[in-house]
């Protein structure tokens, strides 16, 4: 036995005590370590986002249309905004699976010869893709989509209309593959065509509109100067735009949740900081058990700073049982969800698995955490009066 | 530790005129204060006890036989007087001159046994040898061997909550004597036993006693246990008698 072996003993005094102490340490740093990946893949979510990609919108809000004949403007003008490679155009549809309502996909009425080729990171077999072309009523889904939904290519499906209301029928023609991670996986398209024919007579004054305009620039053109000059060609119309690329959305969007991100920092600190003080007090409290026993050891000849150790040692193991209890605890429940939210959620967040300078920071936070929580408890046990301890009967 | 030397020895081991005196107290006196009322537990002491002396302490509750024993066992500084144990004056010490005096001079054995839970027997027999520089090897033998001295060869790895009140003071008892000190004070080491327990806790103590020349000062309530010491001193309000 050795001076460090007796310190980490104490630790088996009371068996249960010391296993949900650890398991509250190890759940503390799950959740810090959960909300720290979270903050993480957010923040670097918008850095796989496309540059090359540009979205044109109506200048005042994303959520207001533009007149479809601005992507004839741009498509049309190759050449005259230099830079642009190739556009397209698309609405957002809203719709919603008829049973499964409450599961969140996008639906996007595209238009169908220039979508793939400006969304080249959305891989379709040129078979189903040719098949699509033909069928007004065809879509194309995202494979994370088709699996939730248990959707084949020949599937006729039913989606529920929000801001186009009614039924509508499609067949799945074809099912697209990511070749970026940053891409959604979970997005249902279809002809742009069938939902402007389809709201002739409804909704006359929705049709020939469209959501945005996308287009993709050219290798070594920069994106901010061809987005500016987009939005200086439709300066004197109507309807003004605003250009950005794929990534600065990304980043703004990002942007607007600062406020809930600060947030989530602060909480996973305060988690840290609780989990000190009920550690802090756990160790008070089995040390003040341990009185006698310590006026033993200091009648032995042990002195208080050895009592400061024994004491400082059992906090610090505990910090490294609770965190590397916390690490086999995050590593496959925030990892295999983090899977699940590549595959699903993958354009938010292209990766979401715990970064290995979070666990190494999570790690030695909970000892250093420990080791704090231990400082009040150790000064008070190298305090004691030998002759009161022993005074107190074991 | 030489046995031969003591075993012949006329058989009892009254003290000596010819041993020298280990353990001194002149005019020693130590009063505690409770909040403005003050205590005198311990006046104009006056104590020798020559080395190799197995010694009883009595008296009433409360008449300071444990502030006597603690202060010359250095746990405790008297307030007046001198001590002067095993030919060290102990106000000179520091506190930690102090600590490592009595890691080396001192065995404690304590009415409540007093073992660390968590270790086996073997295990709190060794503590007091972790202060000192004994490799861990040779620090498991010695321990070993206490615990055969007290005759627990056979309970050495078990824990304490195994062991029955008389073994757990016979693991006590070994604790106390395996860094070889040269006086053993206990305080009523027998007052959680019941007869035959403590008669072998006697026993063991006299045996030390006389095999090992150890000096030994007991604190008792028990009459019977007093018998087994070779002087039997009584304080009573502070004083002895
Ligand atoms: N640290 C202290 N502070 C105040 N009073 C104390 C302190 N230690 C001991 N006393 C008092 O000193 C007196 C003697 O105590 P001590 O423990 O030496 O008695 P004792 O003879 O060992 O008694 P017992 O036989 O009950 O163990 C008691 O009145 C006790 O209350
Ligand atoms: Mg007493």
């Amino acid at each position: 036995m050795t001076l460090v072996g007796l310190s980490v003993k104490n630790i088996r005094r009371n068996r249960l005590r010391a296993v949900l102490t650890v398991l509250g340490v190890a759940i503390a740093l799950l959740a810090f370590v959960f909300i720290r990946t979270t903050l993480d893949a957010w923040s670097t979510g918008a850095e796989h986002a496309a540059q090359d990609r540009l979205g044109t919108m109506h200048k005042v809000s994303f959520t207001m249309d533009l007149p479809r004949t601005y992507f004839e403007e741009l498509d049309g003008t190759r050449g005259t905004v230099p830079g642009v490679k190739a556009a397209t155009y698309q609405n957002w549809f809203g719709g919603k699976h008829p049973v499964r309502e409450q599961e969140f996909f996008a639906t996007i009425a595209v238009h169908s010869d220039t979508f793939f080729d400006v969304y080249s990171d959305m891989a379709v077999p040129p078979d189903q893709l040719a098949a699509w072309k033909e069928d007004r009523q065809g879509a194309i889904v995202g494979e994370a989509l088709a699996k939730q939904f248990g959707w084949s290519v020949g599937d006729d499906v039913t989606l529920l209309g929000t801001i186009y209301p009614g039924d509508w029928k499609f067949t799945i023609r074809g099912i697209y593959s990511a070749t970026r991670r940053a891409v959604d996986r979970t997005q249902f398209v279809f002809h742009w065509t069938y939902l402007n024919e389809s709201i002739k007579d409804t909704m006359p004054e929705q049709t020939e509109r469209v959501g945005w305009i996308s287009t993709v620039i050219e290798p070594g053109a920069r994106g901010a100067d061809v987005a500016q000059a987009i939005d200086a060609k439709f300066e004197e119309h109507d309807v003004q735009t605003r250009t950005m690329s794929e990534r600065a959305l990304s980043m703004e969007f990002m942007g607007s949740f600062g406020a809930i991100l600060t947030a989530l920092d602060v909480v996973s600190g305060v988690i840290l900081v609780i989990m000190m003080l009920i550690l802090g007090n756990t160790i008070a409290m089995s040390v003040r058990e341990r009185t006698n026993e310590h006026g033993v050891l200091l009648a032995l000849g042990f002195r208080p700073k050895h009592i400061a150790l024994f004491v400082m040692g059992e906090g610090l193991a505990i910090g490294l049982l609770g965190g590397l209890a916390g690490l086999c605890l995050s590593y496959p429940f925030i990892n295999g969800m983090g899977r699940w939210i590549e595959d699903n959620m993958g354009a938010w967040f292209p990766y979401f698995q715990i970064p290995i300078d979070v666990a190494i920071t999570a790690l030695l936070l909970a000892m250093l955490l420990a080791g704090l929580a231990a400082v009040i408890p150790a000064y008070r046990a190298s305090r004691l009066d030998v002759i009161d301890a022993l005074r107190r009967i074991g | 530790m030489s046995a031969e030397a003591t075993k012949a020895d006329d058989g009892h081991t009254k003290p000596r005129a010819d041993k020298p005196t280990i353990i001194r107290c002149q005019d020693l006196g130590r009063t505690f204060w409770r909040g403005k009322e003050r205590l005198d537990v311990l006046e104009e002491l006056d104590l020798e006890i020559p080395e190799g002396s197995f010694e009883a302490l009595m008296g009433p509750s409360g008449s300071g036989k444990t502030t006597l024993l603690n202060i010359i066992a250095g746990l405790d500084r008297p307030t007046r007087g001198r001590i002067e144990v095993a030919g060290k004056s102990l106000g000179d010490l520091s506190e930690a001159a102090l600590a490592k005096w009595r890691s080396q001079t001192i065995g404690f054995v304590f009415q409540h046994f007093n073992l660390i839970p968590v270790l086996t027997a073997v295990e709190n027999v060794e503590l007091p040898l972790l202060l000192t520089k004994v490799p861990a090897s040779e620090r498991k033998k010695r321990a070993q061997t206490a615990l055969r001295v007290v005759g627990l060869e056979d309970r050495m790895d078990h824990r304490p909550q195994q062991l029955s009140g008389g073994q757990e003071q016979r693991v006590g008892i070994a604790r106390a004597i395996v860094h070889d000190p040269k006086i053993i004070v206990a305080d009523e080491p027998t007052g959680e036993l019941d007869r035959q327990s403590a008669d072998d806790v006697l026993t063991l103590l006299e045996r030390l006693n006389r095999e090992f020349d150890k000096t030994i000062l007991m604190v008792t309530h028990d009459p019977a246990a007093a018998e087994r010491a070779s002087v039997l001193r009584k304080l009573d309000k502070g004083r002895l008698s």
